[in-house]
């Protein structure tokens, strides 16, 4: 018998809207309207939404699992335990990396150490090619651990070679991540034939429209006189931009904004690409 | 940092095949339930035992577990929610009046408490033939174990005298051993560990 529900009956069901910090400025490009006196106003939300499924996809070297580090080290040292599904690099390289992104990041690695758990999927031929074990083994994590924040990094990696399952594993992911009530980010890569701003990720758009938001990453290597001169930058350097392609749970700036990796290796959001532009120019 | 390497959690079937296990110990063995005519528990309790597992180690509702198992979700409800202490105390002798308790759900979660306290819930089983045994030259250990089967650690030199009385192990007698370890022993694996150091 097919189950259906009045409007009301989902007040009490319905997720709160808050944001779950990442540590940087996206914090700020999701936002919530509230009414405040008689007119609307717009408020940031301060993270990427409560509960939130999102998809972070990029072109290759685009900054993806940067930024993921940091928002697994953002939630633990704000004592939020986050579990991350580590598909393309071995636990210890990411453990590396983590300890690394606290010391740019001024956390407490002791305090990060004990709130973040690791699924080490890179070197577990069952754990990346069967789902059903991946999530019988992270849902033993969240449930012992007390987990409310999970990263799968990259859900890629789970249908490299069977592409034409992306939706099938993408939607089984996605169903587990809400019935266990975790805020997470699947970071996906692109293949070569999709244009590299666009929200495409491998395994096609049926990602995007699964995940309740995509955030893209692109890189853009300036290589001629115009583009010297309408980006203020010399001929070699990079461009990174990043972009909220669409969100539904909440509203978003949809600009491309400028960021930069810091020599510490963290990501830096700076300014929207037009202002950036503008000030080029 | 905890990190996982290799699948844990999702065999439901094997844990609640311990847990039912488990049940059948705390109620006296098998024999006991023969002895007093209490067969027709059996399947209650194998009931309990899958609806405690799936309620504490997936995220099923209920209703989901009602109808995974066909029972009324009523029943899964009284199953999960019974008080193990209460039953605990009955079955000891302890209450006057059987409690409103679901006594099968009860017995199943303390099954479940205890697995889980001791963390044979989810271990591997590994099957060892007596050639392996021989191989890895540690049937000393299999007879030891054999011999104090059903005896409740920690335990004096007085009682392991008494179990393993005459045995040799490695050419040594097996007082002699005794005579030289700390005791108590808290577990059976102390005094395997213990031996193996004076052999």
């Amino acid at each position: 018998m097919a189950e259906y529900y009045e409007l009301r009956e989902l007040e009490g069901r319905a997720p709160k809207l808050f944001g779950v910090a990442t540590g940087t400025k996206l914090d700020e490009m999701f936002y919530k309207v509230e009414m405040e006196g008689e007119r609307y106003v717009k408020k940031p939300l301060g993270g990427i939404p409560y509960l939130a499924v999102i998809n972070l996809t990029g072109i290759p070297d685009s900054g993806k699992s940067v930024l993921a580090e940091q928002f697994a080290v953002a939630q633990a040292s704000a004592g939020y335990k986050v579990l991350i599904v580590t598909v393309e690099s071995p636990a210890h390289f990411l453990y590396t990396s983590l300890k690394q992104k606290c010391a740019a990041m001024n956390a407490d690695f002791n305090s990060v150490e004990r709130n973040i758990v690791i699924i080490d999927a890179s070197e577990s031929d069952e754990l990346r090619e069967n789902p059903r074990a991946l999530m019988d083994t992270m849902a033993y994590a969240i449930r012992e651990k007390k987990v409310t924040n999970v990263i799968i990094d990259s859900i890629t990696g789970l249908y490299e070679h069977k592409e034409v399952m992306a939706r099938q594993i993408v939607r089984q992911f996605f169903n587990f991540l809400k019935k266990w009530r975790q805020t997470g980010i699947l970071v996906s890569q692109k293949r070569s034939a999709q244009a590299s701003e666009s929200a495409e990720a491998a395994g096609g758009l049926a990602v995007a429209h699964i995940v309740d938001g995509t955030i893209v990453l692109d890189k853009r290597l300036i290589e001629t006189k115009w583009e010297m001169n309408l980006y203020g930058m010399p001929i070699g350097s990079v461009l990174r931009t990043i972009r909220i392609d669409g969100c539904r749970l909440t509203g978003h700036d949809t600009r491309p904004w400028v960021f930069e990796i810091t020599e510490l290796g963290t990501v830096n959001i700076l300014k929207p690409l037009d202002e950036f532009i503008r000030k080029s120019s | 940092m905890e990190v996982i390497a290799k699948p844990k959690g999702g065999n439901i079937d094997k844990m609640a095949e311990r847990v039912f296990m488990e049940s059948i110990n705390i109620l006296g063995g098998l024999k006991k339930l023969v002895e007093y005519r209490n067969l027709t528990w059996l399947p209650s309790l194998a009931e309990a035992a899958y609806v405690v597992v799936l309620k504490n180690e997936t995220v099923k509702t209920y209703k989901e577990i009602a109808k995974a198992l066909g029972i009324t979700e009523q029943t899964a409800r009284n199953i999960a929610t019974a008080d193990e202490d209460e039953v605990r105390k009955y079955l000891a002798g302890e209450l006057e009046e059987r409690p409103r308790e679901h006594i099968a759900g009860g017995i199943a979660k303390l099954a479940y408490r205890t697995l889980k306290e001791q963390g044979k819930l989810e271990y591997e089983e590994v099957a060892l033939g007596q050639e392996e045994i021989e191989v890895l030259d540690i049937d000393w250990a299999v007879h030891v174990l054999a011999r104090l089967k059903g005896l409740d650690f920690p335990v004096s030199r007085e009682q392991l005298e008494d179990r393993l009385k005459g045995m040799i192990i490695k050419g040594k007698n097996v007082e002699e051993i005794l005579a030289s370890l700390e005791y108590p022993i808290r577990t059976p694996a102390e005094l395997l560990h213990k031996i193996k150091e004076r052999i």
